[in-house]
């Protein structure tokens, strides 16, 4: 079983198996391709997102509904497809659909949640996106605790 | 703001080097052509609001600050 430094917990060993892989990497990570998601029952729900190549790389997010329960998903053509979901629906979140807010806490400002690019990974392919929300309305740096604002649906 | 209205075909210039040209109108959208030399980095906004996001969450969290998520999470 490998085993990888990481950020906040030290070494970890992990299973190749539980590997999320992001094709395209993130913007500003774009070589960033592979991925941990590290839960913990004492930081629930938060999920930390780190990187196998860089052990400094350690994103923290947590899943869009816990943050604002009334989050809407909309998916272009060409994110289905990078995604290998169906291409004749929207999909939703759920068992198969994963959709992670990135959280970001800077000094001396309330913590946010990036709602306008959520990370959202197929299951059963554990394989991800960073899916830009282009014209929803949402924030890129959205207050924590702040109720979610109305987003168009389109 | 500088409002300038244009039809499909139509192009505007921004300084010597760089044409913005409206290839395609839709109700929901415009296609749009960019001539622009290799210097000009071309970005859709939305996409460098992630980008510097993305870069600003990667700086990291401390303790203090875990604690603070934790709470507006509901914890």
């Amino acid at each position: 079983m490998p085993r990888l430094a990481t950020r906040y917990f030290g070494p970890v060993d992990y299973a190749v198996e539980s590997v999320y892989s992001f094709p395209s990497g993130l913007p500003g990570f774009e070589e960033e391709r592979d991925f941990l998601f590290i839960e913990q029952p004492a930081n629930k729900p938060l999920v930390f997102v780190q990187s196998i190549a860089t052990p400094e790389l350690c994103l923290l997010a947590a899943p869009a509904r816990a943050v604002a329960p009334d989050y809407r998903l909309a998916l272009s053509t060409e994110d289905r497809a990078e995604l290998g979901l169906e291409q004749d629906r929207q999909p939703e979140i759920g068992p198969d659909l994963l959709c992670l807010l990135i959280l970001s806490v800077e000094e001396g400002a309330p913590p946010t949640a990036n709602m306008l690019s959520p990370l959202v990974v197929n299951l059963r392919l554990r394989r991800g996106i960073q899916a830009v929300q282009a014209g929803s309305g949402y924030s890129h740096r959205h207050p924590l605790g702040v109720g979610a604002p109305e987003a168009r649906c389109w | 703001m500088l409002v300038i209205r244009r039809r499909e075909g139509e192009a505007v210039l921004i300084g010597e080097d760089v044409e913005v040209e409206v290839l395609e109108i839709t109700p929901a959208r415009v296609k749009l052509g960019i001539r622009a030399p290799e210097a000009v980095q071309v970005l859709r906004k939305e996409l460098k609001a992630t980008r510097e996001q993305n870069l600003a969450a990667a700086r990291g969290v401390s303790d203090e600050g875990l604690a603070r998520l934790l709470r507006l999470l509901g914890r």
